[in-house]
């Protein structure tokens, strides 16, 4: 009896050593599979808030967290429907138009205080002559409507605003989903703000200095289980990355190293590295968790239907107009 | 059966045994074994196209056409521009586009509709004729808007097929235009869009399309011909051999068109440096075009060259 007992004993732990790790599941060609739509949405911030001290924070802290989010987050549709004076503030979006999610990023398990995992202290590590420069856009931003080349760039629809496109691509206000396809010699990723597509290269080298598109220019190889992806060759264009959690400034001759591991059925840990001498005083480093959702990605056509940008360039028009007239 | 045969049937069930696991599934051998022939499929089309493993045709690659169809879908000769007005003698360039010279001239086509002819009511073909005479402030692709489909496809630009074991997604370098394909019956699209709703099975070797949900602003070329959000469009994509595959597109429209069309024409693999995407974001490019005179200053009309 006591050797039937035993028996058991050794096919139980057996059976517990087994079931761990997690295995990936595989493509055809043998590669882990990350294929599939995957949200980022998150009120996990960039930088670390002040409150936290650690990366890693409680259950019950993210809880807490989430509890005051989701009193802000009500609070937008708080605001009079009548009652307004003419050329007063009616607002922005209302939550109906936003989907920047509920919940503090859990990487593995972990409620997490930041994106950012290096510095320790969760904070961008600037050159003081790169946060001027961000300080000065942000400043001209609220300030110059002289032509469309002075609008941000989400504003005219060429990407995404707040680098959701990336890399690395971080989570924005809403449209936080992507699409991995992975064929023989490439992994594309959709990113659905603005349907802009991602074709990463397994292989080869990058194209001359002079063409630098938007997103840089990406080349992919896998190690292990993870698909590595280095970007170099980046926009001019794109060196501002604005959004209302986070502004930060690359050079366009900064390298971003992606890393996409599947960890589970439901999550790839997305860990990206931004080596950027000329901006940072040290290559500071973020994870994020891409988590699986059914939801369709829909068309996202933001340049046919962009009646923000003539209607900002018309009412500075008018303003001046009205202003010269006084 | 005597020895001797016995062992010639020996040796060639022997010699079939090694052979057969490479043969693909178009190709015939004089053997009573069971072999798939896709009924589709013309008899141009070459065995040895390449297949994933799952025996499915492999559409992954850079594909392009080497037509004039975005300039006028129907048969066509050389035309001295896309904008013209009269002239003393006959039709010249618009003044818009005069300085282009013969760069701005329409190369000429055979055309790719079957039957060459468009078969439209006769408001739609009004409407058309209108769009033609205006093209330069109505074609969106001058706006540089979505291209829709079947447009996405004969732009003078390439486009990437991603297709693997779970996924067939089409990424244009025009406008960064994208198109997942559904797999599985995704219902009718919930709101019209730019690219619609595709949904892609099989029939035989070809892929076949069915694209819905497409709005009523895209049009199919240069030539001002146009559709209804009523559209529904049947592609069907079949590989002819490596390098080539056949394009074939079913155009129903009952609100524009008395009875469905079909156009179609090859669309070759682009090899080697060539067989990559390059980017062609045209949103900055047409910002003069469309927010210019919202400028603080907007530019003057720069003096004749």
């Amino acid at each position: 009896m006591i050797r039937v007992r035993c028996f058991f004993l050794i096919l139980l732990l057996a059976g517990s050593a087994y079931a761990d790790p997690w295995v990936a599941p595989v493509t055809p060609e043998g590669w882990p599979d990350l294929q599939g739509t995957w949200t980022s949405a998150t009120i996990t911030t960039l930088e670390r808030p002040r409150e936290f001290k650690q990366l890693i924070i409680s259950d019950e802290e993210a809880q807490a967290w989430e509890s005051r989010n989701a009193e802000g987050y009500a609070a937008i549709d708080d605001v009079p429907e009548t009652g307004v004076e003419s050329g007063g503030d009616v607002g922005g979006y209302n939550s109906f138009w936003m989907d920047p999610g509920t919940r503090v990023m859990r990487v593995n398990g972990q409620p997490r205080s930041s994106q950012i995992v290096i510095p320790e202290d969760g904070r961008l590590p600037w050159r003081l002559g790169a946060r001027l420069k961000l300080g000065g856009f942000l400043f001209r931003l609220t300030r110059s409507f002289d032509g469309p080349e002075q609008r941000p760039l989400g504003e005219r629809c060429l990407v995404g605003f707040g680098s959701t496109g990336g890399p690395p691509m971080l989570p924005v206000l809403y449209n936080n989903n992507y699409q991995i396809v992975q064929s023989p010699g490439h992994v594309l990723i959709l990113v659905e703000m603005n349907h802009d597509a991602r074709v990463i290269r397994l292989g080869g080298t990058h194209p001359p200095d002079n063409v630098r598109p938007w997103f840089g220019d990406s080349i992919g190889r896998w190690e292990d289980g993870t698909l590595v992806v280095e970007t170099s060759n980046f926009h001019p264009g794109q060196s501002f990355r604005e959004a209302i959690t986070h502004q930060f400034y690359m050079t366009k001759d900064a390298k971003v190293t992606e890393r996409f591991t599947r960890v589970s059925i439901d999550e790839i840990v997305y860990r990206f590295e931004v080596d950027d001498p000329g901006a940072y005083t040290q290559t500071w480093v973020g994870e994020l968790a891409l988590r699986r959702t059914q939801d369709r990605i829909y068309e996202y056509a933001c340049h046919e239907a962009n009646y923000s940008l003539p209607g900002i360039l018309a009412g500075a028009r008018r303003e001046e107009k009205e202003g010269a007239g006084e | 059966m005597k020895r001797t045969d016995r062992i010639l049937v020996c040796m060639a069930v022997l010699a079939l045994s090694f052979v057969t696991p490479g043969l693909k599934a178009t190709e015939t051998v004089a053997v009573d074994v069971p072999v798939e022939v896709p009924l589709n499929v013309s008899p141009d089309v070459s065995p040895d196209i390449p297949r994933r493993a799952d025996g499915k045709p492999d559409f992954n690659g850079v594909w392009q056409v080497l037509n004039t169809a975005n300039y006028d879908l129907l048969a066509h000769p050389a035309r001295i521009a896309m904008a013209t007005r009269p002239g003393p003698f006959g039709a010249v360039p618009a003044a818009a586009v005069l300085a282009l010279g013969a760069v701005g001239a329409v190369p000429a086509g055979l055309g790719v509709v079957i039957g060459n002819e468009i078969p439209y009511h006769a408001d739609a073909r009004k409407t058309q004729q209108d769009n033609q005479a205006n093209w330069l402030t109505t074609d969106p692709e001058i706006k540089c808007y979505l291209p829709g489909v079947p447009r996405a496809t004969y732009l003078p630009f390439p486009f990437q097929i991603f297709h693997s074991d779970t996924a067939i997604f089409i990424a244009y370098e025009y406008a960064g235009a994208t198109r997942n394909l559904e797999l599985q019956d995704p219902g009718e699209a919930p709101v019209d869009s730019w690219m619609g709703q595709s949904y892609a099975t099989w029939d035989g070797d070809t892929l076949v399309v069915k694209v819905t949900g497409q709005n009523d602003q895209t049009w199919f070329d240069r030539s001002g011909n146009h559709h209804s959000e009523a559209l529904v469009v049947t592609e069907r994509y079949t590989l002819q051999n490596t390098h080539v595959m056949d394009y074939e597109a079913i155009i129903d429209d009952p609100k524009t068109f008395t009875r469905p069309w079909t156009i179609r024409m090859p669309v070759y693999r682009r090899v080697g440096v060539d067989a990559q995407l390059s980017q062609f974001k045209c949103i900055e490019f047409v910002e003069e075009l469309m927010y210019g005179k919202l400028r603080k200053e907007p530019l003057q009309p720069e003096p004749a060259p």
